[in-house]
C-alpha cells in the first residue's frame, strides 16, 4: 500500500527544513548590521517601517518626483527592495505640486509601512539631513557657487561669516533639492577626488556621526 | 478549428497579468503588482503578506483586513485558481529548462502505478469490477503537508523577528522585482548585483527545487486552506460519458493528467492530492477523450439524482 497521508517522512523533513530556513533567514537578517537608509515620508520609524513593508514597490511607482528607488542588495539583504530615496533623480516636495501636499507614497502604501501622524508637516518629517563635503564644494573653494542655497525650499542653507556654505541642521528636512541641483560633479566643475556630489542627504544618524567627528567644525 | 489547450490558455492569462503590471508600471498607472494590486480601497493585498505584516508590526490595518476578507470570499468561490492561472511561477517553471527529465517521467510512472494498483487482478471481470468500485469513494477535502508547516514557519518568523521574512524570498514578489530591476537597469542605468541575485534565488527555488509549489509554497498553503471551503467549479466526471463507468473500459488519462497536484479524479482512493488543492487548471478535462469532465458552478451530486426521479415519475403517470 502506498501511503496516502500528506505527511510522509520526506514531506515532514522538507517542512522542518523550510521552517528552519525561514527562522534562520529572519535571524540572520536581524543580526547583520544593516546600513541605515533614507526612507520616503512616513517611513522614519525604521522598526515600524521594516515590520510592515511588503516590498510591493508601489510607493516608487506612484512618486510623481520619481525620487524613490528600490534598495539594492548592496544595502543589505533585509533592505533589498524596500524604498529608499535617490536624490540624483529628483527631490521630494511632499507632493505639493502634484497632489496638493498629501504624500502619494503614504496614500498608496497598502500596509501603512509609510504613515504620517496627523500633525505631520514637511518641516517635521525628517527624511534625512544634508551634509556638505567641504573639499568637494565649489562654494567652499571660493568659486562662488550658491546654487543649493538659492534652491533650498526651507531656507536651510546659509553662509557663515567667511561666506562659506553651511547647512542649518534644524531647518533641514532632507527634501533633497540641494543634492539634486548640486553642480559639483558636473563637467567643468570637477573636483579632484570627489566620488559624489558635494552636498548629499544621509540618514540623520549618519550625519550626526559625521558632524560629531568633524575636526574643525 | 481545434480550440486552445488549457495550458495555452493559462500561459496567456499569466502573461497578460505580467504585461498589465509592466505596462502599468511604465505608464505610472499606480496599479502595482501582485503584492498589492489595484487602486486605493480596491486593492488586493497578498493575503500572506497581510498576515505576515500584521504579526510583524502588531497592528491591524482596516483596509488590509477588508482586502483579506474579499480574497477569502474569492477563494471560496473560485478555489485555488490563482496557482494555475495567475501566479507567474507556473510560467517560469514552464519556460526555463527543466532540471532533468527523470523526475517528469517518474510522475507518470507513479500515475501508472495507481493504474496497476487499480487493476492488480489478471481476471478481466474482476478487474472491471475493481475499477468500477474504485470510481466510487470520496475525495479527501483537505491535505496537510510540508507547505502548511512552512506557512507556520512564515508566520512564526514574522512574529519573532518583526518583519515579513518570507517576503524577502517570495518567488512571486521576486518575479516582479526581477522585471522591475531589469527595467530600471535600462531606463535609469542602475547597475547592481540585485539583477543577478533575484534570478538566482528564483532559479534555486523553482528550478533546482522543482517541487516548490506542492511542497513548500506557504502562499499556496494559505490559499489551499481557504479553498477547503470551495464547492464551486470543482471538476466533476459525468459517469454517463466516462469510458470506465459507461463502457467498462480502462482509462487512466485523467488519473495521470493532474501532474502538479496529483489528484486522481477518477479513482479517489488512489489520489495523491486533495480537492482543495485543485487549481482548476483543466488539464484533466483536456485529457479526457470523451469530454466527460466539466467544472460546473454547483456540485453535481444533487443534480445527478434529480433528472432521474422526475422522469420516471412522469412516465408512470402518463401510462
Ligand atoms: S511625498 Fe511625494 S514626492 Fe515625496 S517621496 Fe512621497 S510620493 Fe515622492
Ligand atoms: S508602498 Fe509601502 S509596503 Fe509597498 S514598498 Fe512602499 S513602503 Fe513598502
Ligand atoms: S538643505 Fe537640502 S535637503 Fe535640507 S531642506 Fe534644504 S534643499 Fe532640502
Ligand atoms: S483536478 Fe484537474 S483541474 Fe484540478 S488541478 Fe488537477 S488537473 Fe487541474
Ligand atoms: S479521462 Fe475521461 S474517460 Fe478517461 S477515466 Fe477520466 S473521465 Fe473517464
Amino acid at each position: 500500500m502506498k501511503a496516502q497521508l500528506g505527511f510522509t517522512r520526506r514531506t515532514f523533513a522538507i517542512g522542518v527544513t523550510g521552517v528552519l530556513a525561514l527562522l534562520g533567514l529572519g535571524g540572520a537578517s536581524r543580526l547583520v548590521q544593516e546600513k541605515p537608509l533614507t526612507r520616503p515620508p512616513g517611513g522614519q520609524d525604521e522598526d515600524d517601517f521594516i515590520g510592515a513593508c511588503l516590498r510591493c514597490e508601489k510607493c516608487l511607482e506612484v512618486c510623481p518626483a520619481q525620487v524613490i528607488v528600490p534598495a539594492t542588495v548592496e544595502a543589505g539583504f533585509l533592505n533589498t527592495r524596500t524604498p529608499t530615496m535617490n536624490f540624483k533623480l529628483g527631490w521630494c516636495d511632499y507632493c505639493k505640486d502634484y497632489n496638493g501636499g498629501s504624500p502619494k507614497c503614504v496614500d498608496v502604501c497598502p500596509t501603512a509601512a509609510l504613515k504620517l501622524a496627523v500633525d505631520s508637516t514637511p518641516e517635521n518629517t525628517i527624511i534625512g539631513k544634508a551634509y556638505i563635503v567641504k573639499d568637494w564644494c565649489l562654494g567652499w573653494q571660493g568659486k562662488g557657487c550658491r546654487i543649493c542655497l538659492e534652491q533650498c525650499p526651507y531656507d536651510a542653507i546659509t553662509t557663515d561669516e567667511y561666506s562659506r556654505i553651511r547647512v542649518k541642521y534644524d531647518a533641514c528636512n532632507g527634501c533633497g533639492r540641494c543634492e539634486f541641483v548640486c553642480v559639483s560633479l558636473m563637467s567643468g566643475s570637477y573636483t579632484p577626488g570627489a566620488t559624489d556630489r558635494a552636498i548629499t542627504i544621509k540618514p540623520t544618524q549618519i550625519v550626526d556621526f559625521l558632524l560629531a567627528n568633524e575636526v574643525n567644525g | 478549428m481545434k480550440s486552445l489547450s488549457a495550458k495555452s490558455f493559462r500561459t496567456i492569462t499569466i502573461t497578460a497579468v505580467v504585461l498589465v503590471v509592466m505596462i502599468g508600471y511604465v505608464t505610472r498607472s499606480e496599479l502595482g503588482n501582485l503584492s498589492a494590486l489595484g487602486w486605493g480601497l480596491i486593492t488586493a493585498i497578498c493575503p500572506l503578506g497581510f498576515l505576515e505584516t500584521m504579526l510583524a508590526s502588531k497592528t491591524l490595518i482596516p483596509q488590509a483586513l477588508i482586502s483579506f476578507i474579499v480574497i477569502v470570499i474569492v477563494v471560496i468561490v473560485f478555489g485555488k485558481f490563482f496557482c494555475a492561472w495567475i501566479c507567474p511561477t507556473a510560467l517560469i517553471q514552464r519556460i526555463l529548462p527543466k532540471r532533468s527529465k527523470k523526475k517528469e517521467t517518474a510522475n507518470i510512472s507513479e500515475a501508472a502505478d495507481y493504474a496497476d494498483d487499480c487493476g492488480t487482478n489478471s481476471n478481466v471481470v474482476n478487474k472491471q469490477l475493481h475499477l468500477a468500485e474504485a470510481c466510487k469513494g470520496k475525495h479527501k477535502n483537505i491535505k496537510l503537508d510540508s507547505r502548511h508547516m512552512v506557512l507556520g514557519g512564515t508566520l512564526l518568523s514574522s512574529a519573532l523577528f518583526g518583519f515579513p521574512v518570507f517576503c524577502l524570498v517570495c518567488p512571486v514578489g521576486l518575479s516582479f522585482a526581477t522585471l522591475l530591476v531589469i527595467m530600471r537597469l535600462f531606463t535609469n542605468g542602475e547597475a547592481t548585483f540585485t539583477v543577478l541575485l533575484f534570478p538566482a534565488i528564483l532559479i534555486l527555488e523553482l528550478i533546482v527545487f522543482r517541487k516548490w509549489c506542492t511542497k513548500i509554497c506557504p502562499l499556496g498553503a494559505c490559499v489551499s486552506l481557504l479553498s477547503g471551503l470551495n464547492r464551486f467549479f470543482r471538476p466533476h466526471i459525468d459517469d454517463n460519458k466516462c469510458l470506465v463507468t459507461a463502457e467498462n473500459k480502462e482509462c487512466y488519462r485523467c488519473s495521470k493528467a493532474c501532474n502538479v497536484e496529483k489528484i486522481n479524479l477518477r479513482f479517489p482512493s488512489k489520489s495523491g492530492g486533495s480537492m482543495n488543492d485543485c487549481s482548476k487548471c483543466r488539464e484533466c478535462s483536456d485529457s479526457c477523450p470523451t469530454n466527460a469532465i466539466k467544472f460546473p458552478f454547483l456540485p453535481k451530486n444533487l443534480e445527478r439524482e434529480k433528472p432521474v426521479l422526475p422522469t420516471k415519475h412522469f412516465s408512470t403517470k402518463n401510462e
